[in-house]
C-alpha cells in the first residue's frame, strides 16, 4: 500500500503548489503581479484559442516532423555504428558536435543555408538525433552476450544477430530516447521559429508577444508549448510502458571471455582522430554545396577563417569575439556550478527524505519538458535583465540531467556500506558524510559532463532574449546588421566552446580519480 | 543420424590482457569419435570455455587445427549439425518456450520446424503446458530445460554443452542428467560435456578429460567403462566413487602432480583401460 500512500502524497503536493500559484497569482506576490493566478492564464487561453490554433498546428508541424526525421537518422546511425564500429569512430566528432551545439547558435546559420521550413524542421531533428542515437546505441550493444553467441554458433552474422536479437532488445532503450526526444523536438522547433522568421508558430508568437508585458499571454503560449513537449513525452513513456515488462533479463549475468583488448596501431588511431575532427567539417562544406547559395552569405570552413583571421575583417571582429567570450564564459561556468550545487542539494534531499523527492519529481520533469525560450520572458518579467535572470535560466537548464545522474549514483553505493556505519549509530547527516557525498565524487564528473554544454546553451539564450550581452546577443546583433561572417563565426566558436567543456570533465574527472587513489 | 568426429590437433590459444599474450591453450589434442560422449573436467579459468568457443568458431585457435568430421567449425555450425547448451539459459525473453525453441531454425534460415516436432520437444524435458509461457515466467531450472530442448531442436550431430547444468540444485540436476542420458543414448551425437561435476561427468561420460590449470593441457584421460544404460543406482557403486575420488585427487593442486603420474602409470598398467584408450583414437 505505500505506492498508493505515495501516490496520495505526489498528489496532496501537486494540488498545494497549484493552489499556491493561485493564491499567490490573486494577491500579486510574485515581482508586481508578473505571475498571474492561474485561474487567469487558462481562462485567458480558451477565450483566445482561435488566436493560438495556427501557431499551434505550425508547431506541432515542425515538431512532429523534425521528431520523425531525427530519429530516423538517429535508428539508421546508430545500426550502422553498430556494424561497422570504425564509422562510429569517424563520426564521433558529429557525434559530439551534435550533442554539444546549442541550438540557438547554429539556428540563423540553419536558415541562411536552407530555406525557413527545411532550417526549422532541421533544427528540430538535430536536437532529436542525440538522445536517439545514444539511447539506441546502448540499447543495441548491450543485449545479451549469452544469446549473441548462441546466434553465431549456429553460423548468424551480424545482420541475423541484429534482427533476432539486438533491434528487439534495445526497444525499451530506444523508447526511452524517444522520451528525451520528443520535448527536444518542440524545444528545436520553438527556437527555429524564433530565428527564422516564420509567420506561424508558438516562438513567433512569443516573440510578437514579448514587448505587450502581458504576463498572463506569455504564460499562456509557455504552457501550451509545455503541454506540446509533456504530450510528446507521456506517449513515449506509455509506449515504452508497453513492451519493457516483457524485456526484464531473465538471464544470470554470465560474462564471457572478454575478447582481446584491440591492440590498435598508433597510426590507425591518429587517422581516425583525424578523420573524426574533419568529418563535421566535411558535412559543412557538403551541406553549402548542395544548397548552392553565394559565399557571402554562406560561409565555408576557410571563409569563417579568412574573416576571422586572415581578412580584413579580422581585427574587428576578433575584437568584437574576445570581448563576447569575456562575458559569457564565466558566468556559463559560474551557472554550471550553481547547477550541479543545486543538483547536489536535490539528490541529497532525494536521499535523506525520498518521500519529498518522490514528490517534487513530477514537477522537476516538467521543467525538463518545458522548451525553455518559451519561459524566457517570464523569467524576464520575474528577475529583471540582470545577471541573476542569466543564472537562473542556466540553473534551469542544466540541474535535471544532473540530478538524474547523482541521484543513480546514490542509489548505486552498496547498502552494505550504509548498514556497517548503521551498525554503529550513525544519524543520516553522519551516513551523507562517511559515505555518500565521497562515493557521489565520480558521479559528479558525469553530471558536469551532461552540464556543461547546456550551461551555455541557457547562457546564451538569456543573452540573446535579457541581457543584451555576451555570445548570444554579438549573434542577435549580427543578424540585425546582417553579418554573416560573424553569425557563422559565432556558431562554429559556440561549437567549439562547448566541446571544449565537454571535454574539460573527463580531464576533472581524471584527476578527481586520481585523487581519491592516493587517499 | 550419425555423429561426426571432433578433432582437436595441438590447439593454442592465447589472449591479449593489456598488450601482453596470456597463454590459455597450450598445444592440447583430443579427439572424440563419432557418438562418444566425453567430459572436461579443470580448474576454473583453465580454458575449457575456450576450447568449446574454438569448436563453436565463437574464437579462432592461434596454430594447430580444429575439425568436425573433417571440416572448419563455421562450416559444420553454419550447416546446423552442432547444437550448443551453455551455463546461462540465454533465452530471447520477449519469445515463448517455443519460439525460443525454434530460434536455431530461424538463424540458419531453415524452413520452420512442424509443431508436432517442437511440442515433442517440450515433453522430452518436461515442459508439457509451458509451450506458450515466457522465460521470465518459468524457474531457472525450467529455462535451462528449454535451453536443452533448444540445443537439441536441430538434431544435431554434435552437441556441446558448457555446465549446462552448472545453475542448478542437484536434485534437478541428477534428474537431467537422468535424460540427457536417455537423448543422447537414442540419437548418439558426439558429446563434449564441459562440468565442474566430477559424478555428473563420470555418470555420464565415456570417458573424462581432466585439464590442467591455465594453459589448458591433457592432464589425464579416464576411460569410463560403466555399463550403459546406467541407472541412478550406480551413483551409489563403490565402483562409481573409487573413479571420483581418483579424478578429485587429480583436480587437487596439492596431490595433481604426485597422482597425474600414478594415473598414467595405472592406464599403462591395467589392461581394461590400455583397450579402451587404443579404441579412442582409433
Amino acid at each position: 500500500m505505500t505506492r498508493f500512500g505515495d501516490h496520495l502524497a505526489t498528489g496532496a503536493l501537486i494540488l498545494l503548489l497549484l493552489a499556491a500559484w493561485e493564491f499567490a497569482g490573486q494577491l500579486k506576490l510574485v515581482a508586481d503581479g508578473t505571475l498571474p493566478p492561474l485561474s487567469e492564464i487558462l481562462l485567458r487561453l480558451t477565450a483566445e484559442w482561435r488566436e493560438y490554433r495556427p501557431h499551434v498546428a505550425a508547431t506541432l508541424y515542425t515538431a512532429s516532423l523534425g521528431f520523425l526525421i531525427g530519429n530516423a537518422v538517429a535508428l539508421a546511425a546508430a545500426v550502422s555504428f553498430c556494424l561497422w564500429p570504425v564509422a562510429e569512430r569517424i563520426f564521433r566528432g558529429v557525434n559530439i558536435a551534435a550533442f554539444t551545439v546549442p541550438p540557438i547558435a547554429i539556428a540563423p546559420v540553419l536558415v541562411i543555408a536552407l530555406d525557413g521550413e527545411t532550417a526549422r524542421i532541421t533544427l528540430a531533428a538535430l536536437l532529436v538525433y542525440f538522445p536517439t542515437m545514444t539511447a539506441a546505441m546502448a540499447g543495441l550493444q548491450s543485449a545479451d552476450p549469452r544469446a549473441v553467441d548462441l546466434i553465431r554458433a549456429y553460423g548468424g552474422g551480424p545482420l541475423r544477430t541484429l534482427w533476432l536479437l539486438r533491434l528487439r532488445s534495445a526497444l525499451p532503450s530506444i523508447l526511452s530516447g524517444f522520451q528525451v526526444a520528443a520535448p527536444a523536438a518542440v524545444l528545436g522547433a520553438v527556437l527555429a521559429e524564433f530565428g527564422s522568421g516564420a509567420r506561424w508558430g508558438l516562438g513567433t508568437f512569443l516573440l510578437g508577444s514579448l514587448g505587450r508585458a502581458e504576463p498572463d499571454r506569455l504564460w499562456g503560449i509557455g504552457l501550451t508549448a509545455t503541454a506540446i513537449a509533456g504530450l510528446g513525452y507521456a506517449l513515449s513513456a506509455a509506449l515504452a510502458a508497453r513492451t519493457t515488462s516483457l524485456n526484464r533479463a531473465v538471464n544470470i549475468g554470465v560474462t564471457g571471455p572478454e575478447p582481446g583488448a584491440a591492440n590498435e596501431a598508433p597510426v590507425r588511431r591518429a587517422l581516425l582522430l583525424a578523420a573524426a575532427i574533419l568529418m563535421p567539417l566535411l558535412i559543412w562544406q557538403a551541406m553549402l554545396l548542395w544548397a548552392d547559395l553565394s559565399p557571402i552569405i554562406a560561409k565555408t570552413p576557410m571563409g569563417v577563417v579568412d574573416y576571422l583571421i586572415t581578412g580584413k575583417t579580422a581585427a574587428s571582429a576578433q575584437t568584437r569575439l574576445l570581448a563576447a567570450l569575456a562575458e559569457t564564459v564565466p558566468i556559463t561556468i559560474a551557472g554550471m556550478l550553481l547547477g550541479l550545487g543545486f543538483a547536489f542539494a536535490l539528490a541529497l534531499l532525494s536521499f535523506a527524505a525520498p518521500l519529498l523527492m518522490r514528490a517534487l519529481l513530477p514537477f522537476a520533469l516538467v521543467t525538463q519538458t518545458m522548451p525553455l525560450v518559451a519561459l524566457t520572458p517570464l523569467a524576464v518579467l520575474i528577475f529583471g535583465r540582470g545577471i541573476t535572470v542569466t543564472l537562473v535560466i542556466t540553473i534551469s537548464v542544466t540541474f535535471f540531467a544532473a540530478f538524474v545522474v547523482l541521484a543513480q549514483g546514490f542509489a548505486m553505493i552498496p547498502k552494505a556500506a550504509f548498514d556497517l556505519v548503521d551498525a554503529y549509530g550513525a544519524t543520516t547527516l553522519r551516513k551523507l558524510r562517511l559515505i555518500a557525498i565521497p562515493a557521489s565524487r565520480q558521479w559528479l564528473f558525469v553530471a558536469a559532463r551532461l552540464a556543461l554544454p547546456k550551461a551555455l546553451l541557457g547562457v546564451m539564450i538569456a543573452e540573446w532574449l535579457a541581457t543584451g550581452k555576451g555570445l548570444g546577443n554579438l549573434l542577435n546583433q549580427s543578424r540585425g546588421y546582417l553579418d554573416y561572417g560573424m553569425i557563422w563565426t559565432v556558431a562554429v566558436v559556440s561549437i567549439l566552446l562547448s566541446v571544449l567543456l565537454y571535454q574539460l570533465a573527463p580531464v576533472l574527472e581524471w584527476i578527481g580519480r586520481r585523487d581519491q587513489r592516493d587517499t | 543420424m550419425q555423429g561426426l568426429p571432433l578433432r582437436f590437433t595441438s590447439v593454442s590459444k592465447a589472449f591479449a590482457i593489456k598488450g601482453k599474450a596470456l597463454p590459455v591453450i597450450d598445444n592440447l589434442s583430443l579427439d572424440c569419435p563419432a557418438g562418444s560422449f566425453t567430459a572436461l573436467l579443470g580448474p576454473s579459468g583453465c580454458g575449457k570455455s575456450t576450447l568449446l568457443r574454438l569448436a563453436l568458431a565463437l574464437e579462432s585457435e592461434d596454430s594447430g587445427s580444429l575439425r568436425i568430421g573433417g571440416d572448419s567449425p563455421r562450416s559444420v555450425c553454419r550447416s546446423g549439425a552442432v547444437g550448443v547448451a551453455f551455463q546461462d539459459a540465454a533465452l530471447l525473453p520477449w519469445r515463448s518456450v517455443e519460439e525460443n525453441i525454434r530460434l536455431p531454425f530461424e538463424v540458419l534460415g531453415r524452413q520452420r520446424p512442424d509443431a508436432g516436432k517442437i511440442n515433442g520437444l517440450i515433453e522430452l524435458v518436461g515442459l508439457k503446458g509451458f509451450e506458450k509461457a515466457r522465460p521470465g515466467e518459468l524457474s531457472g531450472g525450467m529455462r535451462q530445460r528449454v535451453a536443452i530442448a533448444r540445443s537439441l531442436a536441430t538434431e544435431p550431430r554434435v552437441l556441446l554443452m558448457d555446465e549446462p547444468f552448472g545453475a542448478l540444485d542437484l536434485i534437478l540436476r541428477r534428474q537431467m542428467n537422468l535424460e540427457l542420458q536417455r537423448i543422447w543414448s537414442a540419437k548418439r551425437p558426439t558429446t563434449l560435456l564441459i562440468t565442474h561435476g566430477i559424478d555428473e561427468a563420470v555418470y555420464l561420460a565415456d570417458r573424462v578429460i581432466v585439464l590442467s590449470p591455465r594453459p589448458a593441457r591433457v592432464l589425464a584421460d579416464i576411460p569410463v567403462s560403466f555399463s550403459r544404460p546406467r541407472s541412478a543406482e550406480l551413483l551409489r557403486d563403490p565402483a562409481f566413487h573409487l573413479v571420483c575420488d581418483r579424478i578429485a585427487a587429480l583436480l587437487d593442486p596439492e596431490t595433481s602432480a604426485a597422482s597425474a603420474a600414478a594415473e598414467t602409470a595405472a592406464l599403462d598398467a591395467a589392461p581394461v583401460a590400455a583397450t579402451a584408450k587404443s579404441g579412442t583414437s582409433a
